[in-house]
């Protein structure tokens, strides 16, 4: 499985990146995306079509965490959302690993063709993993908990006397911490 | 019990505020005193040692230097914590209190009066403290009294002194 | 009893008793507030901001002295070392509920330093990245002009720094007391 994570300031402008693989059933944390020559920019643009869902998605509930609230299919991209009370969203984009083809997982209904071409390695963190189905109630319990602790962090930093808001966090401590919330979670 | 004045001396030897209270009135005698108190219509102290040509000024100056060097003394004889609590003439009691900032508060009594340290100290904390060191429109030193002359300070220490007191 | 217990005792009770407690983030905001207000008005001196802060505590300090004193009542210390144990165990205990350590005395005893295990008014804080903070702002710097103001005004003269913070990415946050002098009564002006 492998995840980019961005947050949006109320006004969309983007406040925070990252990109990582999973942990779990041995993954090594690096990401390894479907198509890793577009995946840079394609995993923004898929994350920022979500937009639309997402402030449809906000009024249904009082809710911070939405779940998981869009696909893209081409890219076999799951979109998950959260919310703060301040309006800032936090979005997750996986993209389970690419499975054999004979695989029942949730990635398996796309079509194969397009799907060529990504490195093979990424089938270890496969099936047995919690993430490996991105729609399963393990799945949005286990994005819940990042996405609580992310916020955790994401307050403590945005307290920082010396942060502005609407500013980009480039923080260090937070790119760790979150990237520690990943390894734990996801 | 009568209370006849009260002194404020910081740690500059200055004195930042005085006020004196008049026992009864007697013959009108003017002042000089610039200080926004009630003004003096005659010396608190008992005529024996108030002239009428000593200004308030005069006098605090007096007391300072008399308390200044008594406390010297005190503590050449008792140590470096040893410091005088009153002293008596016959004709008033003098009561002296000074805090670790060495500043010094002093007061004139009639001979009735009890020890007054207590009433200095509080005086100190729940007045000084509450009303000219935690104002923080009020300087932190208080040269020619600026600061210590609030109203806040001036009418609790009124009350203080009428009420509590006497 | 060692000076140093008795004046935990006295931190704890007034602690306890006498103190009017606040938020601990309205503190910390507002202080980190002033801190990045004060690095925006001079334009990224630090060593100017820094300036700054140990002024604004000196003149804190003068007036907290007086607090401190009507508050617990205590009386003067006999040596450096008990001003040490009071600073830490009511001074700090009382203002900022914490209580940093007293150690590395030099011989002379007249020269500590605090280590501060926690430090409230630097909750949250990341120093701005702009490579320069990290070398040059000492964030809680208001603390030495504190100690200089109120220990001042109980007629010592010290010089504080700090020389390690956590911020910086030190790992500890140290602040170094030395005793300059004790300072002498003034006398009154000399009026003949």
């Amino acid at each position: 499985m492998s995840y980019y994570f961005t947050i949006l300031s109320p006004t969309d402008v983007p406040l925070f990146n990252i990109a990582f693989g999973t942990s779990k059933s041995g993954g090594d944390g690096i990401a390894r995306f479907r198509f890793p020559d577009t995946a840079q920019y394609m995993n923004q643009f898929i994350i920022h079509s979500s937009l639309d869902v997402v402030e449809e998605a906000q009024w249904m509930n009082g809710n911070m965490y939405l779940k998981h609230i869009d696909t893209y299919p081409p890219a076999s991209a799951y979109i998950s959302a959260f919310l703060t009370p301040s309006g800032a969203r936090f979005l997750l984009l996986h993209q389970p690993p690419q499975l054999p083809s004979n695989s029942a997982g949730a990635g398996g209904s796309m079509s194969g063709s397009l799907l060529l071409g990504s490195g093979g390695s990424s089938s270890r963190a496969s099936a047995s993993s919690v993430a490996a189905n991105p729609t399963s109630p393990q799945t949005e319990e286990a994005v819940r908990q990042f996405m609580t602790e992310v916020y955790e962090n994401y307050v403590k930093t945005v307290m920082s006397p010396f942060y502005r808001q609407g500013m980009e966090i480039k923080s260090s401590v937070f790119r760790g911490r979150v990237t520690a919330a990943g390894r734990k979670w996801l | 019990m009568v209370v006849y004045s009260f002194y404020i001396f910081d740690r500059h030897a200055e004195c930042i505020y005085k006020r004196r209270w008049l026992p009864r009135p007697v013959s009108t005698v003017g002042s000089k005193s610039s200080r926004p108190t009630s003004e003096a219509s005659a010396p608190g102290l008992p005529a024996t040692l108030g002239q009428s040509a000593r200004t308030t000024d005069d006098d605090a100056k007096l007391i300072f230097g008399t308390v200044f060097s008594l406390r010297n003394m005190a503590r050449k004889l008792g140590g470096e914590d040893d410091n005088f609590v009153t002293y008596r003439t016959s004709q008033y009691k003098l009561h002296y209190y000074e805090t670790p900032t060495n500043i010094k508060f002093v007061m004139l009594t009639d001979l009735k009066s009890p020890s007054m340290r207590v009433a200095l100290q509080q005086i100190y904390i729940n007045l000084y403290v509450e009303y000219v060191v935690k104002n923080p429109l009020s300087p932190v030193e208080h040269p020619g009294g600026i600061g210590v002359n609030n109203e806040l300070f001036e009418e609790s220490l009124e009350q203080f002194v009428t009420r509590v007191l006497s | 009893m060692s000076s140093a217990t008795k004046a935990s005792r006295i931190g704890e009770e007034l602690w306890k008793t006498r103190v009017d407690k606040v938020n601990a983030e309205l503190v910390t905001l507002t202080y980190g507030t002033i801190v990045a207000q004060l690095c925006q008005d001079y334009d990224g001196n630090y060593h100017e901001v820094n300036k700054q802060l140990e002024k604004m505590g000196y003149n804190i300090g003068m007036r907290l002295i007086e607090d401190f004193l009507a508050k617990s009542n205590v009386g003067r210390c006999a040596n450096f070392r008990e001003t040490a144990d009071m600073i830490s165990k009511v001074g700090f205990r009382i203002f900022l509920n914490i209580a940093p350590t007293v150690t590395n005395w030099t011989s002379d005893n007249n020269q500590f330093s605090l280590i501060f295990d926690e430090n409230p008014l630097a909750d949250f804080v990341e120093l701005p990245d702009d490579g320069r903070a990290q070398d040059e702002l000492w964030f809680s710097n208001i603390l030495c002009g504190v100690l200089r103001g109120a220990l001042e005004m109980v007629q010592m003269q010290i010089e504080a720094h700090f020389v390690s913070d956590v911020l910086r990415g030190d790992d500890t946050t140290e602040m170094r007391v030395s005793l300059v002098r004790y300072i002498e009564d003034e006398m009154p002006p000399d009026e003949e």
